[in-house]
């Protein structure tokens, strides 16, 4: 197998002593700044940059140094999500969903190591798919015109609807508020400034980081101020149970048809450019949810929408380096990163590199999987360490959360503006969650916002403005079909209705045992 | 010393007859800096980045560079910090490209202007190129232009920057050259990035790509794309010289993405010299070649005055350009 | 009541972003959709929406008594005094003195939070400035 011989001498590349080394202080460093609200994993990998220059590392060592760096990330997300509802980074704001109720039904523990698994997963076989697949894929990637895009994207949105809250109506004005707040800066396709009035810190958008940390860690901080002294003060409340720090095999068991879908699911949205890992984690739940939820226990601490987004997204993680890799197009933005860090290293990503330069592809590769062993034997025991944050005191732990997240902001843009906006939509956040308007369809719509606009609207121009052409082609066809039967069509056949009773009933067993 | 007098030597030193060690020894900086107008990761962040580096381990800056990152409004944001708040300071430098010129040309920096700040030095060029997929019955740029000129609607172009922007004006420089009356006809479609849009010419989306040589590179190589014409003065060399020109085609279109820094305006002359000297210095060193041809950058051998002069030109170029369109009044 | 409050600013938030919208100006040159095409559609569904909860409001959601509003609202101002000072004052002793601002309000005593706001400020400078090299703010005092 010329594969495996392939691979083979990819793996000689990155077992020495100095790229293992590399590796373990990539997914150290990687995790930590996973968990970390504020940077995420395209700013980890963009930090660690001239710590890779200043050590003046070859190509190899250097991307063996950052994958590690982005693959840490990817696991380190989920860790805040669970244990403070607070996602470290944008992929992982699907896994509070679930993670942070299982963690206040006593089983933190046990979701953080099951969704160190299932990243474990994702990540494992997405990395296979990229040694397997990646020319094939290439072809996938391909096939998605703007069209195609724009009912990827409607479809994300179409799937809201059944995703984080009971109230349909609200969903839609979160979505409706996600979008808006993603008109604001230059529109790309006329150059014309939108909803700035006339601030120059506005033209670039907002940050959908800023977005992310403000709805949810500052938020956060506002209800416990709300809540101190009072009965609903978590730091007097009778002390969370831990629960046990590894999934029992009975909870693996069921979650593995469930991470199975989701890793081919999230390893495609990975491998199209320009819908990566936050679109691989969001389909995979909400499709989760669609397919096995029949009991509508997602939502209030099921193992199974814990697995469902992390293999998702550690999945989509592997499949947008096929696209870096084989096209040179980053399908993500700390694929991005990567890419201008090959090109500072003097290789071309594109068709030829995998020719071109076979140490660097299988040095690379094989370090994926080396550190993917690292991330699972890592984050399995610290699972213990972990949930120690929970014992922390909230008076102590909320201000240092809150000024995380300001340093993350601050020290990316370098700019007292986004603090400002991040304040803002702290403040909205809080009065979002008293009103029960979920917060994940505003995060999606300012993350997909542009894309879905531009990417009809590029369509629709290519087409010399027939709108037929938004349901041109089988795969457009197919997409919106999905959406349609799948997701609109049940909201107003009024199954919802039945199982949304059925969901409170269960809820409320749920807490009573 | 006056000033004219070192002027003078930086001029001959451009001209390589002074040692250039001599340059400058009334002002070292103490904490040098340089400001990426973006996120890290970005091209300009590259740019500090990399100069950085080399700066140091050539011994032309006394401590490491400090990067930092400020973000907003295309790089509007950070030209009006250097304007308002840091316009004395000494150690610092900005990163720059034909995007900055292009956005003052356009003023989307508003209230800014090109003159508020002192134009240090280029440390490269990257020049743009026109190209169809392989498979394209179009063989050369006369023909794409012609086939616009019959049918604006048949030709979708994409590219890599914002409508206005400098991919989309490198098209409206050839359409114009090549006699197109009203280039705006012309169907450009934005992208986030060179490489999104070659993907959507291979998809068969598109049917021309307008960006620059760097990024297209490795679609050349692997000859997935056709590049009709290189916009640049005459042909590049090494691997890139069997493509053609625009020039030679008859469309007298030249459009190099430059990249360089700006120092603040009330910048001392001795640091702007000690920082041009710097660049300089820098550009002719080895280390920089390898790197300029690590990341397909052309040479564009300007420091001091000669750049001031050079930005100025390409901003007036634009602006005019972009009145006889119709993206300024 | 608190659903029809929000349904109403919903309402005229929806309005204002239409209208906001007309005002964005005509390019040289416009795509075959142009640019406030999507936004008008936005604030149709945003309008819609609002209009939803005016007529079949949830229940009552619990609200904070006022001095608990009051602290919530100082926390934000604190917070903004923050954003504001921190390229005047440096990082560390902005954050040192926000961080013991919000220890004390969430339950601390005074020595504790200052304390624990010095603490946390140093750790942060150390982890993220020291470690990963990130820039932050410099005040007067070079940190």
């Amino acid at each position: 197998m010329e594969l495996l011989a392939s691979l083979g001498d990819g793996f000689a590349v990155a077992l020495t002593w100095q790229n293992l080394g590399l590796a373990l202080m990539g997914c150290f460093l990687g995790t930590i700044m996973g968990a970390l609200p504020g940077l995420g994993p395209s700013n980890g990998v963009a930090i660690l940059i001239p710590l890779a220059f200043t050590l003046g590392l070859g190509a190899t060592p250097s991307l063996i140094l950052l994958t590690s760096v982005y693959y840490g990330a990817m696991y380190g997300g989920r860790i805040s999500s669970i244990l403070l509802n607070i996602p470290g980074d944008e992929p992982a704001m699907m896994t509070c969903l679930d993670g942070y109720p299982m963690a206040r039904n006593g089983r933190a523990g046990e979701a953080l190591a099951l969704s160190g698994v299932a990243s474990f997963v994702g990540a494992f076989f997405a990395t296979w798919g990229l040694v397997l697949l990646a020319p094939q894929l290439v072809k996938v990637a391909l096939l998605f015109g703007p069209a195609e895009y724009f009912a990827l994207f409607a479809l994300a949105f179409m799937t809201l609807g059944g995703v984080s809250s009971t109230n349909q109506a609200k969903s839609a004005f979160a979505a409706a508020l996600g979008l808006g707040l993603a008109m604001v800066g230059v529109d790309t396709q006329t150059g014309v400034p939108r909803f700035t009035f006339g601030e120059v810190h506005l033209y670039d958008g907002i940050d959908f980081l800023v977005a992310i940390v403000g709805l949810f860690a500052l938020s956060e901080v506002f209800i416990f101020l709300e809540h101190r002294g009072t009965d609903k003060d978590a730091s007097t409340a009778p002390k969370l149970d831990i629960g046990r720090i590894t999934p029992s095999w009975k909870v693996l068991k069921s979650c593995t048809p469930t991470m199975i879908r989701t890793t081919i699911l999230g390893f495609i949205a990975g491998v199209l450019p320009g819908a990566g890992a936050s679109l691989g984690s969001f389909i995979s739940y909400s499709m989760e949810k669609k397919l096995v939820d029949r009991d509508n226990t997602f939502g209030t601490g099921d193992p199974r929408g814990v697995a469902a987004p992390e293999a998702g997204n550690n999945a989509a993680a592997g499949g947008a380096l096929v696209p870096m890799l084989a096209l040179g197009v980053p399908g993500s933005g700390t694929t991005a990163v990567l890419l201008a860090v090959l090109l500072s290293l003097n290789i071309t990503p594109g068709p030829l590199l995998f020719t071109q330069n076979p140490d660097v592809v299988w040095g690379l590769i094989a370090a994926l999987f080396i550190g993917n062993f690292m991330l699972l034997a890592m984050n399995i025991p610290m699972v213990g360490l972990f949930v120690r944050v929970l014992m922390v005191p909230p008076r102590i732990l909320m201000p240092i959360v809150a000024m995380v997240s300001f340093v993350g902001i601050y020290g990316i843009s370098g700019s007292s503006f986004d603090l400002m906006v991040m304040i803002a939509f702290g403040v909205a956040g809080w009065l979002l969650r008293k009103l029960d308007v979920p917060l994940v369809p505003v995060i999606l719509g300012t993350l997909l916002g542009n894309a879905m606009e531009v990417n009809m609207r590029r369509a629709v121009t290519i087409a010399d403005g027939d709108y037929s052409v938004l349901f041109g082609s089988w795969l457009t066809l197919a997409l919106w079909a999905v959406a349609i039967v799948g997701f609109v069509l049940p909201i107003f056949v009024g199954g919802v209705v039945k199982a949304r009773m059925r969901g409170a009933a269960e809820r409320e067993a749920a807490i009573t045992d | 010393m006056t000033t004219t007098f070192r002027r003078g030597l930086i001029a001959a030193a451009l001209l390589g007859t002074a040692p250039a060690a001599l340059m400058a020894q009334d002002f070292t900086p103490e904490n040098p800096e340089c400001i990426a107008p973006a996120n890290p990761g970005g091209g300009w962040d590259f740019t500090c980045r990399q100069v950085g580096k080399t700066l140091q381990d050539l011994d032309l800056i006394p401590s490491t560079m400090q990067v930092v990152n400020l973000a907003g409004g295309g790089g509007g944001v950070a030209f009006a910090e250097v304007v308002n708040k840091r316009k004395d300071d000494n150690d610092l430098i900005v990163a720059a490209s034909s995007a900055t010129a292009t956005r003052l040309a356009q003023n989307a920096y508003p209230g800014n202007t090109m003159d508020q700040v002192r134009w240090l030095g280029s440390v490269g060029a990257d020049y743009g190129v026109i190209a169809v997929s392989a498979d394209s019955e179009v063989q050369d740029l006369p023909q794409l232009m012609e086939m616009i000129k019959n049918d604006p609607t048949s030709i979708s172009i994409g590219g890599g920057s914002a409508v206005g922007g400098w991919d989309h004006l490198k098209v409206l420089i050839a359409a114009q050259e090549a006699g197109i009356e009203d280039v705006r006809g012309v169907k450009y479609i934005a992208f986030d990035g060179g490489g999104e849009a070659v993907t959507q010419l291979l998809g068969g989306s598109l049917q021309a790509f307008t960006g620059d040589l760097s990024e297209s590179t490795g679609f050349i190589e692997s000859g997935d794309i056709r590049v009709l014409a290189v916009l640049a003065p005459e042909r590049l060399a090494g691997e890139f010289s069997e493509i053609p020109t625009a020039k030679e085609q008859g469309i007298d279109a030249v459009g190099a993405n430059w990249r360089g820094f700006y120092g603040p305006g009330e910048m001392s002359d001795a640091a702007y010299d000690y920082w041009s000297g710097a660049i300089d210095q820098l550009y002719s060193s080895e280390e920089w070649q390898a790197i300029m041809e690590a990341n397909g950058l052309a040479p564009l051998d300007l420091q001091g005055e000669e750049f001031q002069a050079f930005v100025q030109e390409s901003v007036n170029e634009i602006t005019e350009l972009s009145k006889e369109i119709g993206i300024i009044q | 009541m608190s659903d029809r409050i929000f349904g109403g600013i919903g309402l005229m938030l929806s309005l204002l972003y239409i209208w906001r919208a007309t005002l964005i100006p005509d390019s040289f040159m416009s795509d075959a959709v142009g640019p406030r095409a999507f936004p008008y559609g936005i604030a149709a569904v945003m309008a819609l929406a609002s209009i939803w909860f005016l007529i079949k409001p949830d229940p009552e959601p619990e609200w904070p008594r006022l001095g608990r509003l009051a602290e919530i609202g100082f926390a934000a101002l604190v917070m903004i005094a923050y954003a504001q000072l921190l390229p005047e004052l440096g990082f560390v002793i902005s954050t040192a003195f926000a961080a013991a601002y919000l220890t004390w309000r969430l339950g601390s005593s005074p020595l504790q939070s200052v304390l624990i706001g010095v603490g946390t400020s140093l750790g942060i400078y150390a982890i993220f400035h020291l470690v990963l090299g990130l820039s932050l703010a410099r005040g007067p005092l070079g940190f």
